[in-house]
């Protein structure tokens, strides 16, 4: 028995590693085929087609129909690559579980025979049935989160998006109806009595299942919030398209006067905008090194500094002791002569005055310094004096005027 | 109050707050005592707090509707009525340009050299854009693609809805205004029954 084993075990050794060397031999037109959705059989020799056909790697689903890769192919390169729109999801859990039955039956008989070699055998296959059973909700698990991560982005439109998202969501319901049908009663009966089961299909195959199961519901509870998601911006699309359609048909269109409803929605109670705004204030005394911080660092006009000009020294400053004193004792006299023009009552000439007064002031600066006092009275009393200016041309040729004398009188009241 | 005093600021100033404009305050909005405080605050301002139906973006309104609030409520909304087919127009514009299959959301990112890109070599894009630019709510004079372009975009940031992280930079955020939009253009629709869908066919839905 054990050698009829060997021998069947070493053909399938050879035709399967034959078969799969094919797969890597034709790997680039398989690979073509495999996104053409056909072969292109001038790619391969008669021979290596025969070859893959017999390998069950390609077949001809219809008489008219070109060579295609076999959806089992498909399905594992799709599981390979991660090619969510091509990817299959494998829900059946009743079959897996009749298989893990029947095997765990045939452990026991053939224990029960003392036949161990067949028994190891047995154990074997149950252990890689269970992992298939664990591996297959992994791999589902595996395609959900991949495509929830990328937000159905292997396809384009939002339409295929939320119909993606639906069929995600009827794959989940079956594998959690799936994940029902374990009933972890039977398996612990099934494991009675035999610590290498009771280790497989209970401790490892539950602590696995239960994580699986708490990872559906996480996709479950993403796929429905996408979903959601994805219904808004459809909702959202749509309404910006027909409602601009809408405004384009009627452009004569007003909504109603919402304003002045006795109720006005939230939504357009917008308050006008109050813009607070602040002054500098004196009056802590504690701010005021601040505040004069900041005047120091205002930005100064900075002022072209011209040289020194000496035809410009008649706008210089008095700062000679000296020449304050002669201006204020020029002022004085100025001011006896309108005392005496008061006094007087009659037109005066100031630069009679001057002779009759003998003092020592240059005409031009005196008359210049009369008008300048004159300029300055308040206007009432500026209108009790008339000033008279006595004028010449400068030359024949030149109308400019030149004061020769001033003379002042009071005004007739 | 202290501390929430830029944040009243920026609400007084007329500024809408959502999570790309101002992370931090949109956070302490979102707080009820916060809300009550400002609300508080606000009172003798005649102003309150609302946000829109998704909670995704807070602004002031007035608290009693005297005279003077109505009457600038009523050329408010003249104005929102007549920007709406501009901006509804801008907002398809950008989703057809971008080739977006969705319409834009707050949070999302405009860059306008792709944009304009986009529009330079189609003409009927091109042919849209230059009418909307040309339109009284963007009031573009230029002929110009960059010049409408970067109009349209400040014009829209100078009223909210985008958002430009850096001055020197020509990329843009939608911000939680926009949210505000559609929610007003769903509210005159369902106020004023206008036939415009927004849920696909019931047999597209089966």
């Amino acid at each position: 028995m054990a050698a009829f084993d060997s021998k069947t075990g070493s053909n399938l050794f050879s035709i399967g590693s034959e078969r799969l060397a094919l797969l890597g031999k034709h790997h680039k037109a398989l690979m073509q085929g495999y996104l053409d959705g056909f072969v292109d059989e001038t790619a391969f020799s008669d021979i290596a087609l025969k070859k893959l056909i017999n390998a069950r790697i390609l077949w001809r689903p219809d008489e008219q129909q070109p060579l295609a890769l076999r959806p089992l192919v498909s399905e594992l390169i799709a599981s390979m690559v991660a090619d969510e729109n091509r990817r299959q999801i494998n829900a059946d859990v009743a079959e897996k579980l009749e298989q893990i039955r029947n095997r765990v039956q045939a452990y026991r008989d053939s224990q029960f025979k003392g036949d161990y070699s067949v028994a190891e055998l047995q154990l074997q296959r149950l252990t890689e049935h269970v992992h298939d059973l664990s591996g297959q909700f992994e791999e589902a698990i595996d395609s959900l989160w991949h495509r929830l991560n990328s937000d159905f982005g292997f396809v384009s439109s939002l339409d295929d998006k939320i119909r993606e998202n639906e069929r995600a969501q009827k794959q989940l319901r079956r594998l959690l109806d799936g994940l029902d049908l374990l009933d972890f009663t039977e398996l612990i009966e099934l494991a009675e009595g035999n610590s290498h089961l009771r280790k497989l299909l209970v401790s490892q195959l539950q602590s696995q299942l239960s994580s699986h199961h708490s990872s559906l519901l996480e996709v479950q509870k993403r796929l429905i919030e996408l979903l959601a998601k994805f219904r808004q911006q459809q909702s959202r699309s749509m309404l910006i398209a027909n409602m601009a359609a809408f405004l384009r048909q009627h452009p004569k269109y007003h909504p109603a006067d919402y304003a002045n409803r006795s109720e006005v929605p939230n939504l357009l109670n917008q308050a006008v905008a109050i813009v607070p705004q602040a002054a500098i204030a004196l009056d802590r005394s504690s701010e005021r090194q601040l505040l004069a911080e900041l005047v120091l660092s205002l930005p100064r006009s900075v002022n072209s500094s011209l040289p020194d000009q000496h035809s410009a020294s008649f706008a210089a400053p008095f700062v000679d002791d000296a020449v304050a004193a002669r201006q204020q004792a020029l002022q004085l006299d100025v001011e006896n002569f309108y005392l005496r023009v008061i006094d007087h009552g009659s037109s005066l000439s100031a630069l009679d005055y001057l002779a009759q007064q003998q003092l020592a002031w240059d005409g031009e600066i005196w008359l210049y310094q009369i008008i300048a006092e004159y300029q300055a009275l308040p206007v009432d009393e500026k209108q009790m004096f008339v000033m008279l200016r006595d004028e010449a041309p400068a030359s024949a040729m030149n109308s400019l005027l030149l004061i020769q004398d001033i003379s002042i009188s009071l005004q007739a009241a | 109050m202290l501390q929430h005093g830029a944040l009243l600021e920026r609400l007084l100033a007329g500024s809408f707050i959502c999570q790309i404009t101002d992370e931090d305050g949109f956070r302490h909005l979102s707080n009820e005592q916060t809300q009550q405080d400002i609300n508080h605050y606000l009172r003798p301002l005649n102003r309150r707090l609302v946000c829109n139906d998704d909670n995704s973006v807070y602004f002031l309104a007035y608290h009693e509707l005297n005279k003077t609030a109505r009457e600038h409520l009523s050329s408010q909304f003249t104005l929102t009525a007549q920007s709406l087919l501009p901006l509804l127009e801008w907002l398809q514009l950008v989703q057809e340009t971008l080739g977006r299959d969705s319409a834009l959301t707050a949070g999302d990112t405009i860059k306008l050299q792709e944009f304009v890109l986009r529009t330079e070599d189609n003409q009927s894009l091109r042919q849209r854009l230059n009418q909307l630019a040309a339109d009284r709510f963007f009031n573009s004079q230029s002929d110009a693609l960059d010049n409408q372009v970067k109009l349209i975009f400040r014009r829209l940031k100078e009223h909210g809805y985008l958002l430009q992280p850096h001055t020197d930079r020509q990329y843009y955020i939608v911000t939680g205004k926009i949210d505000h939009l559609i929610d007003v253009i769903r509210f005159i629709r369902d106020e004023e029954h206008l036939p415009v869908e927004d849920t696909p066919m019931q047999d597209e839905l089966i």
